[in-house]
């Protein structure tokens, strides 16, 4: 499996209400990230316009359905159309979750959480394999965040990625987000979390905002409808020193503001990775 | 069944229905999280709902289409991986609760018809020239038997409401609810003019045509049919101006 060279710019989601911003304009970025199931359609306008914005940047195919933790396997029906999309826009790569959304019977369409046990760990690499081989790529798997862990956990959700790209050949991307929340959610240290990444891997960084916890329980909510907090941000200049340069994206989906609002979200990320670079020189 | 097969159909249970005893070992804190999921995955399907259905969620109301949506979705889960499939069968559904307001049922309709020919494949439509060119050597024989192959976004069906009325009332902020039935049963055509889905409604002997084209029937075999009720010489007259018509709005992908 070919590798993924590492390609360290700051991009945007591209959604809806900023189509027009990025068909007309020079909107400052190095590469959007698209839904990847937003146009995994036959036709009409979300792949016309797609297709223009491709002519302009690098576009990065993000998905919330392969379900790479799935007991029962992969859809080859979703794999087909995820490769018929990535030969039409030649991506920079292609990334999907740690999680799963399916049964054999059903779909959630929610990323439902992995109990990191021996068991889990080879089925999710056989569906790696599997996927990796289908699409004849290298693929980005993000970490999710999670609102409960299982009694039946034999390692650390970063030991679990570790050990799933070392024996997959699989790229990592970041979600710093994600690690504050299921940080906050049950207890483990973020930093801890930062050491055990292979930081080799990391090919991708995504920023987002999330819901605070609310009385008794106190579980913070991955909800992508609000700035990035400043823990985020402090954990984020954490990565950077760790990993040097990585691509960096903010990721909103609900609650969208106008774009400039994200653009100057996407320059502080900018400020805070420059000022972080130096650390890793030194 | 593996464990992690089994562990999945539990969690998967779990986030499908309120209620059902937690797995061992599980705790207060444990069902705290479950309901996070639970909560999204229906807040996701009903908001999926609501994308696709925005004015019929608007005529009838915020709790009325909630109410809708939620049964749809325990009556039918989803199991397709692209949320655009959570939409089919909306239709029926609202035939069955709203069976008294039937204009419910037909805005949604033509909102599903709206949606499908949005993403529809692409497909360059045949041109009056294009076609001529096409039928320039036929003989009689010929145009008896022949078929046409429609555009993927072309969706038809009778109305008994005024819909066309009704979706442009939705537009405004201040619609007031009244009474849009039709005198008698009208057809509704939805489509998709380059990027753009469209609609319109046609008369009676038109929809009835075109709805025996789009089920494969061939060209004669239409007439006849017309025949049937205005005459021969004006069957062929108006089938030809019909023809005509689908060429200029953009219906027809090709000859069969």
């Amino acid at each position: 499996m070919t590798g993924i060279d590492p390609f360290s710019g700051f991009g945007l989601g591209l959604r809806r209400d900023h189509y027009q911003d990025f068909v007309t304009g020079a909107v400052p970025v190095d590469f959007v990230e698209i839904i990847s199931e937003n146009y995994m359609v036959d036709g009409g306008r979300p792949l016309a316009t797609l297709d223009r914005v491709r002519s302009k940047l690098p576009v990065i195919m993000h998905g919330v359905s392969m379900s790479i933790g799935s007991a029962g396997g992969l859809d080859t029906e979703y794999l087909t159309r995820l490769k018929q999309l990535a030969e039409r826009l030649e991506p920079l790569w292609i990334s999907d979750h740690l999680c799963w959304t399916r049964t054999s019977a059903h779909n959630s369409h929610d990323l439902l959480p992995l109990p990191y046990t021996a068991e889990a760990l080879e089925l999710v690499c056989d569906n790696i394999d599997h996927a990796q081989n289908f699409l004849g790529r290298a693929m980005l798997f993000e970490n999710p965040s999670s609102y409960l862990t299982f009694p039946e956990d034999e390692m650390a959700e970063w030991e679990f990625l570790s050990e799933m790209a070392r024996r997959t050949g699989c790229y990592l991307l970041l979600d710093v987000n994600n690690i504050y929340v299921s940080a906050q959610n049950h207890g483990f240290s973020a930093d801890d979390y930062l050491a055990g990444i292979p930081a080799g891997r990391v090919r991708q960084i995504h920023l987002a905002g999330h819901t605070p916890g609310q009385e008794p329980d106190n579980i913070l909510i991955d909800t992508h409808d609000r700035e990035v907090c400043d823990e985020v941000w402090q954990l984020y200049a954490k990565a950077c020193a760790l990993l040097g340069p990585v691509a960096t994206m903010i990721e909103r989906d609900d609650a969208i503001p106008p774009l400039p609002e994200l653009l100057a979200e996407l320059d502080h990320a900018r400020e805070i990775a420059l000022e972080a670079q130096p650390m890793v020189a030194a | 069944m593996s464990t992690l097969a089994a562990c999945q159909a539990d969690f998967m249970a779990q986030v499908l229905e309120d209620g059902r005893p937690l797995p061992n070992g599980w705790t207060p804190r444990h069902a705290a999280g479950l309901a996070i999921y639970r909560n999204a995955y229906r807040a996701r399907l009903v908001d999926a709902l609501r994308d696709t259905y925005e004015r019929t969620a608007r005529w009838v109301g915020e709790d009325a289409f909630c109410a809708a949506a939620a049964h749809h979705i325990i009556q039918t889960p989803p199991n397709s991986w692209t949320l655009d499939h959570v939409a089919e069968g909306f239709v029926e559904v609202l035939e069955q609760l709203f069976a008294n307001d039937p204009e419910v049922a037909e805005l949604a309709w033509l909102e599903w018809a709206m949606h499908r020919a949005f993403v529809a494949a692409d497909v360059v439509p045949l041109d009056a020239a294009r076609f001529a060119a096409a039928s320039a050597d036929f003989e009689e024989e010929d145009w008896g038997s022949l078929k046409l192959k429609f555009l993927p976004s072309v969706h038809l069906r009778d109305m008994g409401n005024d819909v066309a009325e009704l979706w442009s009332a939705l537009d405004s902020d201040d619609f007031t609810a009244q009474n849009y039935v039709l005198p008698e049963p009208t057809p509704m055509l939805a489509w998709r003019e380059g990027l753009r889905p469209t609609f319109m409604s046609l008369t009676k002997s038109e929809g009835q045509a075109l709805g025996l084209m789009l089920d494969g029937v061939c060209y004669g075999a239409m007439v006849e049919c017309l025949a049937n009720a205005i005459g021969e010489e004006e069957a062929v007259m108006q089938a030809g101006a019909m023809l005509g018509r689908w060429l200029g709005n953009g219906l027809i992908a090709g000859l069969n």
